[in-house]
């Protein structure tokens, strides 16, 4: 029988809510004081809009909270996805009141694609925009990278945390704590940002030419959307606006990092080292990036994309790289990455579906998944070739000897049929509106794994359904499905409970 | 019949030089036809927006930009219309000296119309697509963008934090009681 919520379960979601929208208004401070110190006075008053609507539901949401709050595993799922609803659309005020969009929706879009860093965009000249709210786009393509539930945690510490952790798509706790755990993952990213802001602002000054506050703007950014796999960027170019091998090198340092788990990262600051490539999931993501690579490669080879092998190369290596760990930045055209017909094209967008590592920044699939759906596979086929009484080993090494259990494998192959349930979904209403097959396959995939390589099918002039289809991509493809489920059961136990 | 006759000899003098002139495109244009473009001298006109980057080896690069925002800026009232559409540009650091602001979100960049070698993936810059340009001339200066305040959302989001502080301070518990 459906238990009906009772009024102290709304209690509880609304508690936590109300402390997670406090936090977002005050990163919203952020680009508040940006538009200030860049007398950007319309964006300015739209940030304080913001702000004051987060403020206000935060305020309300803790106030008509319990005293001593409890929360439980549905209660956590209901708010991790209500939290990535509603701050899309709180977060898109600014984005809306900056005048760059045809229709409201396509702000909310926007405001959704860089909460789940998937990078897509319906942004009207974006080389006009202002600088704070580029830097906003961006915050909250760090925001969404690092969880805004994680960024929570580390600031309140409490009772339910492990829930909202799990339901944020992390399945691995690095530190007996959670809230210790997210200290490290904001440890870790902190560390990043200072190296990578500092590499690629120096690049941008000394090699590139700029004014030392556009370099370090552009390397502010680049490193959002780089280490959070976002895929914005601050001109409508992507990086092919810096025309630099260099500039691409340290961004790809970066996106390499932010597709690593940060059980990953904790294993090569803390060691042992050694037991890295040892991993399952390591070798997994070495292998379909060596494969895609060489499938793109060879596709760019066969159609004489490119004159010479290095720059094929070149090319090449950062389309795909940008594509398996979910970034979406690109250095070619839309117009020229449509062009890649048969194997090029075909080896991007498996890389896009693949993803990055678990407990990462990156969407997708994911690595561990696709290994150990391999090592599935494999061993059911030893089992039926070897004599029947034999027995095929089921270990597996990640961060430790594991077990793959038969209730493993099932979890593993539900996550990974529904993401292929969601491509398929978006390819088919983008083929019921006349898109071509690949162009539709394409683009749900970027949507779905949270990428943003683009071929054009996102567009302002695109139908709404479709536009409505992405978002819904966007949002299940980044929680990785069970928050979502867990709060459509929560809304039909409200409805047809007793 | 002589200054007939100087006419014919100079247009005969220069057919050759004909099919050299540069053929103009728009950027959108030459995105599309990129690969068939490659290696040949063609004029473009937009504007420049973003970074001068001026990379101490002669050369200046920037983003030009060929779309509806060049001549009608989002900031002038009119309504979105999509992305831009633009190209990497890389001009003569003595061609770039003296340039007006490129163009963001104060200022509307100089339009200027640049002809130069399409490299359409260049090997020399290990498969960059960009304009090599060797003549530049300006067609309109650059011009500052006017910003209004939006007022009610200063006042609407003033009001909300007040309204969002005044129930925080009020709420049960905080002195005590």
């Amino acid at each position: 029988m459906l238990i009906r919520p009772v009024a102290e379960d709304f209690r509880v979601i609304s508690f936590y809510l109300g402390r997670i929208f406090l936090v977002v208004a005050a990163a919203g401070l952020l680009p508040l004081a940006w538009a200030a110190i860049a007398r950007e006075w319309g964006p300015f008053g739209s940030f304080l809009l913001m702000v004051g609507v987060l403020a206000l539901l935060g305020v309300v949401g803790v106030r008509f909270g319990p005293e001593e709050p409890k929360l439980d595993w549905s209660h956590g799922m209901v708010v991790v996805a209500l939290t990535w609803l509603v701050i899309p659309i709180v977060g898109a005020i600014p984005l809306l009141l900056s005048g760059h969009f045809v229709r409201p929706l396509d702000a909310f879009f926007d405001s959704m694609s860089g909460l789940s860093t998937t990078g897509l965009s319906l942004l009207s000249d974006l080389d006009h925009l202002a600088s704070s709210l580029n830097f906003w786009r961006h915050l909250l393509q760090f925001l969404g990278g690092q969880g805004i539930i994680l960024a929570a945690l580390t600031i309140f510490a409490g009772t339910g945390g492990i829930t909202l952790y799990f339901g944020e798509a992390r399945d691995e706790r690095i530190l007996p704590s959670v809230t210790s755990t997210a200290r490290f993952i904001w440890g870790v990213s902190v560390v990043h940002l200072i190296f990578g802001v500092t590499a690629l602002g120096l690049v941008g000054w000394l090699a590139l030419g700029f004014d030392l506050d556009r370099a370090l703007f552009h390397g502010l950014l680049i490193f959002f959307a780089a280490f959070d796999t976002g895929g914005f960027s601050p001109m409508s170019t992507s990086i092919g606006y810096y025309h630099s091998a260099l500039f691409e090198g340290f961004t790809s340092l970066l996106m390499v990092a932010g597709a690593m788990s940060f059980g990953l990262h904790y294993a090569l600051w803390r060691g042992p080292r050694r037991a890295i490539f040892a991993n399952l999931e390591t070798r997994t993501i070495l292998s379909t990036f060596g494969f895609t690579l060489l499938v793109t490669l060879l596709g760019l080879a066969a159609t004489s994309v490119f004159a010479t092998a290095v720059g094929l190369t070149r090319q090449g290596f950062f389309q795909v790289l940008s594509a398996h760990t979910g970034t979406g930045f690109s250095t070619v055209s839309t117009a020229e990455l449509a062009r890649w017909g048969g194997l090029a094209f075909g080896g991007i967008a498996i890389a896009m579906a693949l993803g990055g590592m678990g407990s990462s920044t990156a969407g997708g699939v994911k690595s561990l998944r696709i290994g150990l759906t391999i090592k599935s596979v494999v061993n059911q086929i030893k089992q039926v070739l070897l004599p029947e009484h034999a027995l095929v080993g089921t270990g597996y090494y990640q961060s430790g000897e594991k077990h793959l259990s038969p209730p493993l494998t099932q979890s593993v192959m539900i996550i990974s049929l529904l993401y292929v349930a969601l491509y398929l979904l978006g390819a088919g209403i983008g083929l019921a509106y006349g898109i071509p097959l690949q162009e539709a396959l394409f683009e749900s995939v970027s949507a779905s794994a949270n990428v943003g390589l683009s071929v054009g099918v996102t567009d302002p002039s695109m139908p709404v359904l479709l536009e409505l289809t992405y978002m819904l991509q966007m949002w299940a493809g980044r929680l990785e499905f069970v928050a979502v489920f867990s709060l459509l059961g929560f809304i039909y136990a409200w409805v047809k409970g007793r | 019949m002589r200054a007939l006759l100087r006419f014919v000899f100079l247009a005969v003098l220069m057919l050759p030089a004909a099919p050299a002139l540069a053929q103009e495109f728009a950027v959108s244009q030459l995105l599309a036809e990129s690969p068939e473009l490659s290696g040949r001298e063609i004029t473009i006109e937009g504007e420049l927006v973003g970074d001068y980057g001026f990379r101490g080896d002669g050369w200046m690069w920037t983003q030009l930009n060929d779309d509806v925002y060049v001549d009608h800026p989002l900031r002038d009232g009119i309504a979105p219309a999509g992305g831009n559409i633009g190209v990497g540009v890389r001009i003569p650091s003595d061609l770039a000296e003296g340039l007006d602001h490129p163009g963001g979100y104060h200022h509307r960049g100089p339009v200027v119309r640049v002809t130069g070698i399409w490299r359409h993936h260049d090997p020399d810059r290990q498969g960059e697509s960009y304009l090599d340009v060797e003549s530049l001339a300006v067609i309109e200066a650059g011009r500052d963008l006017d910003e209004g305040v939006v007022w009610w959302a200063v006042a609407v989001g003033s009001g909300l934090i007040l309204t969002a502080w005044a129930i925080w301070w009020m709420r049960p518990g905080r002195d005590g009681s």
